[in-house]
């Protein structure tokens, strides 16, 4: 009762009441004016040039975020898995990045990349890998790289920590079973590793991605959209139409855009890893 | 030889050493020189916390500071406390608390938002309090609406005029021997930053906020006001007139200062451009009386040669216009059940020249007097740059009217509460960033410009009423 209570207060009504919102005109400063828009707000969303921008990038910023994400976590993991001494304080280490605020990272790194003052400049320039400054997040393309950065470093613990878990339970006969046939180590990590990975792995960069294509305070703390709206996603978009242009529908209309973009990618994932398949048999 | 002395009373009197000595000052002691009418003798028996709202800066906090001094005595149950919001922000949590119903309770806001917010219906009259304030104690050159009025009545208080003009390094300048400042068309201040960026290693020519907020918003509306181009045309059911032949020389004169600014300039906000005036990595700036407090804090060779003029003139029209914030008091009107204490401690503040000089000296020349009496109150020119930058204060407070412009007062030829959305949705740097960071044509950031314009317009209709 509790759990439905809760359920129904935090996540039903939001989300009902932004789709409910996303059918009208509603501006909190002249409530009284609030009408029926119809299809309106979809139709504000697919003559925007702005929009259509917004989602390209939100594309790129994701797929790029989960790629690298994944590609390191694994290989991280796989680090980790090694039985050296010492290993359990590396993995604890692992979790640092997760467990500091967004808002932290954020601040500290836009200092890091500060053109003029910040320590990476600094470093580039001393091993002389770099004559002139580094615009991090003053070139639109960099601004990109620094936030999809931020993203990776980030959130790369949480693959890690699910593919260390996984990894811990492969019967390591499989293994001895593999080397006495001949199979080297990347044979080995082709046809053993990743076959029992996949299924972490599908739910990992499922929930990754659903997380990084609806992330708002990374870029806002970091670059707000800028430099331009090169790095604006649909949540700055979202953001953008219902604060500062007190569209609360258009806004809640993205939100509805997005919600349906992240079903529908998730059951097409969801369909080809075959969980379905594998759940009824 | 100079003879080398240990007497307090013989040294310079510095900015720290004059602020202590002012705050040493006992609020008491500045309230007792004011003899109380007895309108500001009424007394409250409310009980709780008045929220007050100010940009960053210590002149918010003497403001309250005034505020309370008048709450212990007449209404001690209340306690006045101020809430700073940075600049690029205050939009946002402005509308989100209104749009919750629960702004502050009393407000210092950026002279357009607050003309959109009365013209929202959102504020409370305050002629009441102008007529106890004085209605005939402003500066010359100025007029109450620039504050806030609309439709007969005044919605804002003066809390100061507050104007950007062309800040320079005249060590620099004079090196290089590029003239005198207060003489440059815009061509002369191209040359000077072009020079400066060839001929000094590590300095930028010219350092200007081209990044998607505010301070573009300003710097920008200042040379498209000085080439004569304008949003809106009050006049005219206020029609947009942005796609005009001014914007598009405008960014492309943006366009053509770019190469001698900073190359952060593109993500530049007002500490980007503060930073690179005190920390000597700009030349030329365009920025309000800030940066003097803090280069005498913290580069005290920076501050020995900055020196603020009137911008630079357009080559055609001859214009020198600012983008002056003639930024005032508010009360919003939604929730708010502390209307009669803030009016009364308005007042209270704002008929004490000792508590407006104090404001004014908290951040030298930054906050401009906006009464005569204390224009001219003595004290005010106690301050210890008075002996250094007299001429640049007087720029600030006085010469910088006879060219004031702003984004909701264009080129002062009627307010127009457009323009809080126009920078809530932050539509001029959107455009200039569209030249300076997508490389479009001028014309065509034009054109995109006068479409969102337009469409703000549309959308707000009714904050025009009558007027169109």
């Amino acid at each position: 009762m509790p759990f439905a209570v809760a359920a129904l207060v935090f996540m039903v009504y939001p989300v009902a009441e932004a789709v409910r919102l996303a059918f009208y005109h509603y501006n909190p400063l002249n409530p009284d004016g609030t009408s029926f828009a119809g299809l309106d707000n979809f139709r504000a969303l697919a003559a925007d040039p702005l929009f259509w921008q917004s989602f390209r990038q939100a594309a790129v910023w994701t797929v790029c975020s989960i790629v690298l994400q994944t590609a390191i976590g694994v290989a991280l993991a796989l680090l980790l898995h090694l039985p050296l001494r010492g290993i359990a304080v590396f993995r604890g280490l692992l979790l640092f990045p997760y467990i500091v605020p967004t808002v932290v990272i954020a601040l500290i790194l836009q200092w890091m990349l500060n053109a003029d003052l910040g320590v990476v400049n600094w470093s580039l320039r001393g091993a002389g890998l770099i004559d002139e400054s580094v615009y991090w997040l003053a070139s639109p393309g960099l601004a990109m790289l620094s936030t999809i950065a931020l993203n990776v470093w980030k959130y790369t613990p949480f693959v890690t920590i699910c593919v260390l878990a996984r990894l811990q339970t492969i019967p390591l006969e499989l293994y001895d079973a593999a080397k006495v046939d001949g199979a080297g180590m990347f044979r080995r990590f082709v046809d053993i590793t990743l076959p029992q990975l996949a299924d972490v792995l599908a739910v990992v960069v499922i929930f990754r991605t659903i997380w990084t294509f609806n992330k708002f305070e990374e870029i806002y703390l970091l670059t707000r959209g800028g430099p331009g709206t090169s790095t604006f996603n649909l949540a700055i978009y979202s953001f953008e139409q219902s604060v500062a242009s007190l569209k609360l529908g258009v806004g809640a209309a993205t939100g509805v855009v997005m919600m349906g973009l992240l079903f529908v990618g998730s059951l097409v994932y969801v369909r080809v890893f075959r969980f379905d398949e594998e759940s009824a048999q | 030889m100079t003879k080398k002395t240990t007497e307090p009373r013989s040294r310079p009197i510095t900015r720290r050493k004059f602020l202590s000595d002012l705050a040493a000052v006992s609020t008491g002691a500045v309230a007792g020189a004011v003899d109380l009418p007895a309108w500001a003798q009424q007394k409250s028996n409310k009980t709780g916390t008045v929220r007050v709202w100010g940009e960053p800066g210590p002149y918010g906090g003497v403001a309250v500071d005034a505020m309370n001094e008048w709450a212990k005595k007449f209404a001690p149950g209340i306690a006045f406390k101020l809430e700073t919001l940075s600049w690029d922000s205050v939009y946002v949590k402005l509308m989100t608390d209104l749009a919750a119903r629960n702004p502050a309770h009393c407000i210092s806001v950026e002279s357009p938002i607050a003309y959109q917010l009365m013209a929202d219906l959102l504020l409370e009259p305050l002629d009441d309090v102008v007529e106890k304030v004085g209605r005939n104690r402003l500066v010359d050159g100025v007029k109450w609406e620039y504050w806030g009025a609309w439709k007969g009545k005044q919605y804002v208080l003066p809390a100061h005029h507050q104007p950007h003009l062309l800040v320079v390094r005249m060590d620099v300048i004079n090196e290089l021997g590029l003239g005198d400042p207060d003489k440059w068309d815009w061509n002369d201040l191209r040359n000077a930053a072009r020079t400066v960026s060839e001929k000094k290693k590590d300095m930028a020519g010219i350092s200007l906020a081209l990044g998607r907020n505010l301070c573009t918003d300003y710097h920008f509306a200042a040379l498209l006001h000085s080439a004569g181009g304008r949003m809106f045309d009050p006049a005219n059911k206020y029609q947009v007139v942005f796609d005009s032949p001014e914007t598009v020389e405008t960014l492309e004169y943006v366009k053509s200062l770019q190469p001698y600014m900073p190359k952060g300039a593109v993500s530049y906000s007002f500490l980007e451009v503060v930073d690179s005036i005190v920390t000597g990595r700009a030349a030329i700036s365009f920025y309000w009386g800030r940066p003097y407090g803090r280069a005498a804090e913290e580069n005290k060779a920076v501050f020995a040669s900055l020196q603020s003029f009137n911008h630079a003139r357009h080559p055609k029209t001859g214009r020198r216009s600012n983008w002056n914030d003639f930024q005032g008091w508010c009360i919003p009107k939604p929730n708010n059940q502390y209307v009669a204490e803030v009016k009364a401690a308005l007042a209270y503040y704002q008929t004490s020249p000792q508590w407006l000089v104090r404001y004014c000296h908290s951040l030298m020349p930054n906050v401009s007097p906006t009464y005569k009496d204390v224009l001219n109150d003595p004290t005010l020119a106690t301050h210890p740059f008075f002996q250094t930058k007299k001429e640049t204060i007087m720029n600030y407070y006085v010469h910088s009217l006879a060219h004031s412009s702003s984004t909701g007062n264009e080129m002062l030829k009627g307010v127009n509460p457009l323009a809080g959305v126009v920078h809530g949705r932050s539509i001029l740097a959107q455009t200039v960033q569209k030249v300076a960071v997508d490389n479009w044509k001028a014309a065509d950031a034009a054109k995109w410009g006068a479409r969102e314009l337009e469409q703000v317009r549309k959308e707000n209709l009714r904050l025009l009423g009558g007027a169109v």
